[in-house]
């Protein structure tokens, strides 16, 4: 049996969610694909609050905003398949074909437009190159958050924590709430990888002390983890030879990156952005090829669920009006080297490009900075930053539509410091 | 002194300082800033995420927080008692697992429906 | 008979009066002391012939480092009290679980059993898989006989234990001009000298194009269609499994402490942590650790000198840059290198990785299993010469074995010299695993016919040499994954999101004989965590499906041995451990 609709949606997180509202509201018929048994992607893990500031204006945990969400996915009668798996999705004249098994068997569904909302996965420790024996006790944060959120459990009970990613930071705190001591945190970066508060929070709240510049090179121990090595780093962040110190622990907690899941996209030979290593897109979130629509973090590494839920509406909203051969002619905004990345990378000029929202991040700490969209040398966006920080995501909305945008134009983004 | 603002993710940097009676608070974005860096000064308030064990074996713990943010120094105290506590009844989001903990006015919430949905 | 005054005026030349040589009973031993590891090493390759019968005997005292003893688990019991197997099997390794699966052909009590948590945990399972066809071998060493045997023996054995296996083709690539005869002479001696039949002689234009990823600056190079590769710990595993299936026992978790021998050097007693064990006949197939089997059964005329190399594992994305194994090959002539495969070679493998590796490097710990960063630089320093597009930042793991392989090199395959029931399969290294499946049979016959002369030994009518595997859903086409999961729904669970793992797949695993119900049992033998997570998503789920079938709480499940902690109980209320 063939089921159809007009918009598939693959990943029932934050994103996912908000995106099959956001169709379901424009008249589209949404089936949404969720691979765990319940909806709520990750926030399921983070019970911790400070999700929904901007959306709410409220403090929320993780499970509070998402339920919100799929309370109003229910009470909409938007149809959610949990436990079920996409194994492949496939080109069709009216759009896409995709595989999906659930202990029901294996279906197929063909859509019009298809969402990829399938978030993101962690580094981990063999690919930020630690070496050593292979114990138990190295987990990746969220695996770590797992344990300890979802299943009770206490992964460790005296551990260090690699990498200043905002999840490491709460694990830090959480651990610590739950009798774990964390001997410190490491960042082989200068600054830290986290929000600030975070910083304050979740380590200066509890003397939890944070290394900047170092690194963890070695694991010892050959059942569970009983030791770290870790090292100072130099300006290339390599190991600087005899700074080495041997911290004995249990466990190895790596907050070292997220990378966006876009191994379906990639089957569909969706663009990936080298910088995002998410799908590149337009103004409307869809990728380059037609009818595929990114959000959340597999789009982009997102530091706040709020724009999560942004995207996905973005998303949602255009998929359900997404029309079979319409035309789209995309011209690049390319940023300059002072910007890590830009979301959209491209604009369809046919669009009207009105309120083009746009999400950017820095390259580097800078302190009084100003970001500008020039196109065809007119500057269509400006702003002055007090500080720009890498590890928080700027967001913008920019209006194209008096700048006659053609196919030749030339659209850039730049980040003009006044001072480092 | 400065401080850095944890009421929400942009963190400002917060300059206080004590002017006779009163406080002197620059940095700010916002008036939580402000509120945020006197309560540093004399009350410092935090909140609290845990889970509280359940006797469900496919949910064996519930997310829960305390209802509003209580004093920074009762956060292992207020976290005893959340360690003590086993959920037995499929308690939905918001409803109250521990009244009024440790008689600081705050109650100890669960904050998913999760229990219902298993 | 070797030159001993030739060998220690080298020894007195290198070490002084550091090394002595002496030679007694067929058996050349050093002794003296030493601090530098490589010294010991190069002391006994001096003193040794490869392929000689005629063994060195390392007793050369190393200062340098105190060498660390054999893990023994930490289980004790008196399961194995007062057991009479026929036949004790010492190790579960490719050579140990092949033996013990040939010899469960027969109507006599095998009994295999292996110190750690799991099979393969030794060089069986951190190998790169190949099965090799011996282009490097000369004639007259037991590898070239038995790889020749062996390599033939793959399709129909792998067919019989339902493991993936794949012919590849093996190509060893030459960038130097002048190597252009050498290495033509040196294809046809290997053909029509030592057997070696498939070899071909490519050139530049047509490797470039059968292979485009490769190198351009190749010049030339050699195609041995026969190359394949397997999946090693599956093969180890499959070959215990059929070997119990078959009436074999096996014991995981089972170290040999002692082996208690009669005036006559014949084997009384193997003292193991779980009892006493009275076999008719020892197999030592202990790998690293033969010659220490060896010196408790006063019967060790070899030694063997670990060697460890590292072998890493690229995403499934980077699959397309090679779909065969090869490798290029640098002569210096300047450099008297006495290096074995070093920097390796790169694969696909049978799950459609990319393997780098394995290096060579020399050690004194036979379970250093632990990985440098430098293995992973020389190997991939070379394999960017091999395929350009090969890139370390494509690795999601890596991995360290340790190779046992005695001073001449070879294989030792033999009864003992002095303890008359006990039989040596040491020595074991590359290509042991492409040889197992022939010195297996061979070590059979042998056994059996040393058995026949004290007991009756017969040939089972009911031997069943085939195995079935787990179900592999992901390769099904929907209509047969379709009816398997109406017949248990839990194959439509997908647990292991990287390889497409349900979780009737993982609870088929547990239901085999032999699954130690631990997390890195189950990943090795249908690989959930294997892919480019490693088990972030995955093991928290796995954790939880082996406490929910063994009944136990989630703190009982480990990683792999009994002290791989994964967690450490319940966060609150409750559990008091």
């Amino acid at each position: 049996m063939i089921r159809t609709c007009d918009v598939l949606v693959i990943g029932g997180g934050p994103a996912g969610l908000a995106a099959a509202i956001a169709a379901d509201k424009e008249g589209a018929k949404v089936i949404l694909i969720e691979r765990e048994s319940r909806l709520g992607g990750i926030l399921k893990q983070c019970i911790h609050d400070g999700f929904g500031l901007v959306r709410f204006k409220e403090k929320l945990s993780g499970p509070e905003y998402a339920e919100r969400f799929i309370d109003e996915f229910k009470s909409r009668g938007i149809e959610a398949k949990t436990l079920t798996f996409v194994t492949s999705v496939e080109r069709i004249s009216t759009g896409f074909k995709a595989t999906v098994v659930s202990r029901e068997g294996v279906e197929v569904i063909e859509t019009k437009s298809l969402i990829l909302a399938t978030g993101c996965r962690e580094r981990t420790s063999k690919q930020v190159f630690i070496h050593g024996t292979r114990p138990s006790g190295v987990f990746t944060a969220g695996t770590a958050q797992h344990f300890t959120n979802l299943l009770g459990q206490l992964p460790t009970k005296r551990c260090v924590i690699l990498g200043s990613g905002d999840i490491g930071l709460i694990m830090a705190r959480r651990l610590t709430l739950e009798g774990a001591k964390v001997l410190g945190v490491y960042e082989v970066k200068p600054t830290p990888s986290g929000l600030t508060r975070n910083i304050h929070q979740c380590l200066n709240d509890f003397d939890i002390p944070l290394h900047l510049s170092h690194t963890v090179t070695r694991v010892f121990g050959q059942d569970r983890l009983e030791a770290v090595e870790v090292a100072k780093v130099d300006d290339k962040m390599r190991a600087i030879p005899g700074t080495e110190e041997i911290i004995e622990c249990d466990a190895l907690i790596l907050s070292v990156g997220l990378i966006p899941e876009n191994e379906i996209a990639e089957t569909l030979e969706v663009q990936i952005d080298g910088r995002t290593k998410g799908p590149r897109c337009d103004a409307s979130l869809m990728t380059t090829v037609p009818g595929i629509f990114s959000c959340g973090n597999a789009l982009h590494v997102n530091d706040l669920v709020d724009y999560v839920s942004e995207s996905g509406e973005t998303a949602g909203k255009n998929a359900a009006h997404f029309a079979l051969g319409t035309e789209r002619v995309l011209v690049d905004i390319k940023p300059n080297e002072n910007i890590l990345y830009i979301v959209p990378q491209t604009l369809d000029i046919n669009k009207k490009n009105d309120d083009v929202v746009v999400y950017f991040r820095s390259k580097e700490v800078f302190n009084k900075a100003t970001f500008r969209i020039i196109a065809d040398g007119k500057i269509v966006f400006e702003k002055k930053y007090a500080f720009l920080r890498p590890p928080e995501m700027e967001k913008i909305v920019a209006d194209f539509s008096k700048f006659n945008l053609r196919e030749y134009s030339k659209i850039t983004a730049e980040v003009e410091v006044d001072a480092k | 002194m400065n401080l850095v603002c944890i009421t929400c993710p942009r963190g400002c940097t917060v300059n206080i300082e004590k002017v006779g009676d009163d406080w002197k608070v620059s940095g700010n974005s916002c008036n939580k800033g402000r509120e945020f860096a006197i309560n540093e000064m004399t009350k410092p308030m935090r909140t609290i995420c845990s889970t509280v064990k359940t006797t469900f074996s496919d949910a064996p713990v519930l997310p829960c927080r305390v209802s509003a943010d209580i004093p920074k120094d009762k956060i292992f105290d207020v976290m005893k008692e959340i360690n003590k506590v086993v959920v037995d009844k499929p308690i939905g989001r918001g409803d109250v697992i521990i009244k009024n903990a440790l008689d600081l006015g705050v109650d100890v919430i669960s904050t998913s429906d999760l229990l219902s949905q298993i | 008979m070797p030159n001993i005054k030739k060998i220690q005026k080298k020894l007195s030349k290198e070490y002084g009066d550091k090394v002595q040589v002496t030679f007694e009973n067929d058996i050349i031993r050093l002794t003296g002391e030493l601090d530098n590891w490589d010294d010991v090493f190069a002391a006994c390759s001096m003193a040794a012939t490869k392929n000689s019968k005629i063994h060195v005997v390392n007793d050369i005292k190393f200062t340098g480092d105190k060498i660390p003893p054999m893990r023994v688990p930490s289980l004790v019991d008196t399961t194995l009290e007062g057991k009479t197997p026929d036949v004790l099997v010492i190790g579960g390794g490719i050579s140990g679980c092949a033996i013990a699966r040939e010899l469960s052909k027969w109507n006599i009590d095998v009994m295999l059993i292996e110190k750690n948590a799991d099979f393969a945990m030794g060089a069986s399972g951190a190998n790169d898989g190949e099965v090799h066809v011996g282009f490097d071998l000369s004639k007259g060493s037991l590898k070239q006989k038995y790889v020749l045997l062996g390599n033939h023996m793959y399709d129909k054995l792998c067919s019989d234990l339902s493991v993936p296996f794949r012919r590849e083709g093996q190509y060893a690539l030459f960038t130097q001009s002048w190597l252009f005869l050498p290495v033509l002479f040196f294809c046809i001696w290997r053909k029509y000298h030592d057997g070696v039949t498939d070899t071909h002689f490519l050139t530049r234009r047509k490797i470039l194009k059968a292979e485009p990823t490769f190198d351009r600056r190749i010049r030339f190079g050699v195609y041995n269609h026969s190359a394949g590769v397997v999946c090693p710990y599956g093969l180890t595993i499959a070959y215990a499994e059929n070997a119990v299936e078959n009436g074999a026992e096996a014991y995981l978790n089972t170290a040999v402490l002692s082996i208690d021998t009669d005036d006559n050097g014949v084997i009384t007693a193997v003292n193991t942590n779980r009892g006493t064990i009275k076999p008719k006949i020892v197999v030592n197939a202990a790998g690293v650790f033969a010659d220490d089997i060896a010196e408790m059964a006063n019967d060790r005329f070899y030694s063997i000198h670990p060697r460890r190399g590292t072998n890493s594992i690229q995403d499934r994305k980077s699959a397309k840059i090679i779909d065969t194994i090869a490798s290029v090959q640098h002569i210096d002539l300047k450099q008297q290198s006495k290096s074995h495969t070093k920097g390796g070679g790169l694969m696909r493998t049978v799950h459609d990785n990319i393997l780098a590796g394995p290096d060579a490097v020399e050690c004194y710990a036979k379970e250093d299993t632990a990985t440098h960063p430098e293995s992973i630089k020389v190997t991939y320093d070379k394999q960017k010469g091999t395929v350009p597009l090969a890139s370390e930042r494509d690795i999601i793991t890596y991995f360290t074995g340790v190779r046992a392989p005695t001073f001449e090199e070879d294989f030792v395959i033999e009864w003992g010299r002095n303890c008359g029931n006990l039989f040596h399969c040491g020595g074991i290294q590359s290509p042991g695993l492409t040889a197992a499946p022939a010195f297996a049979l061979d070590i059979e016959m042998m056994i059996v016919e040393r058995l026949s002369k004290m007991m009756t030994v017969e040939k089972k009518t009911k031997w069943q040499p085939k195995r079935q595997a787990v179900p592999v859903l992901k390769d099904m086409s929907p209509a047969k994954r379709a009816a398997l999961i109406a017949k248990n729904p839990d194959y439509g669970v997908i647990i292991c999101r990287c390889e497409e793992i349900s979780k009737g797949e993982i609870i088929d695993a547990l239901n085999r004989p032999l699954c130690p119900p631990t997390v890195d049992a189950i990943k090795k033998r249908i690989r959930p965590g294997m892919g480019r997570c490693q088990g972030g998503f995955c093991s928290p789920l796995v954790t939880k499906i082996i406490a929910e079938h063994e009944h136990c709480t989630l703190s009982d499940v480990k990683k792999s041995s009994a002290e791989a902690v994964i967690c450490y109980g319940e966060t609150k209320g409750g559990d008091t451990e």
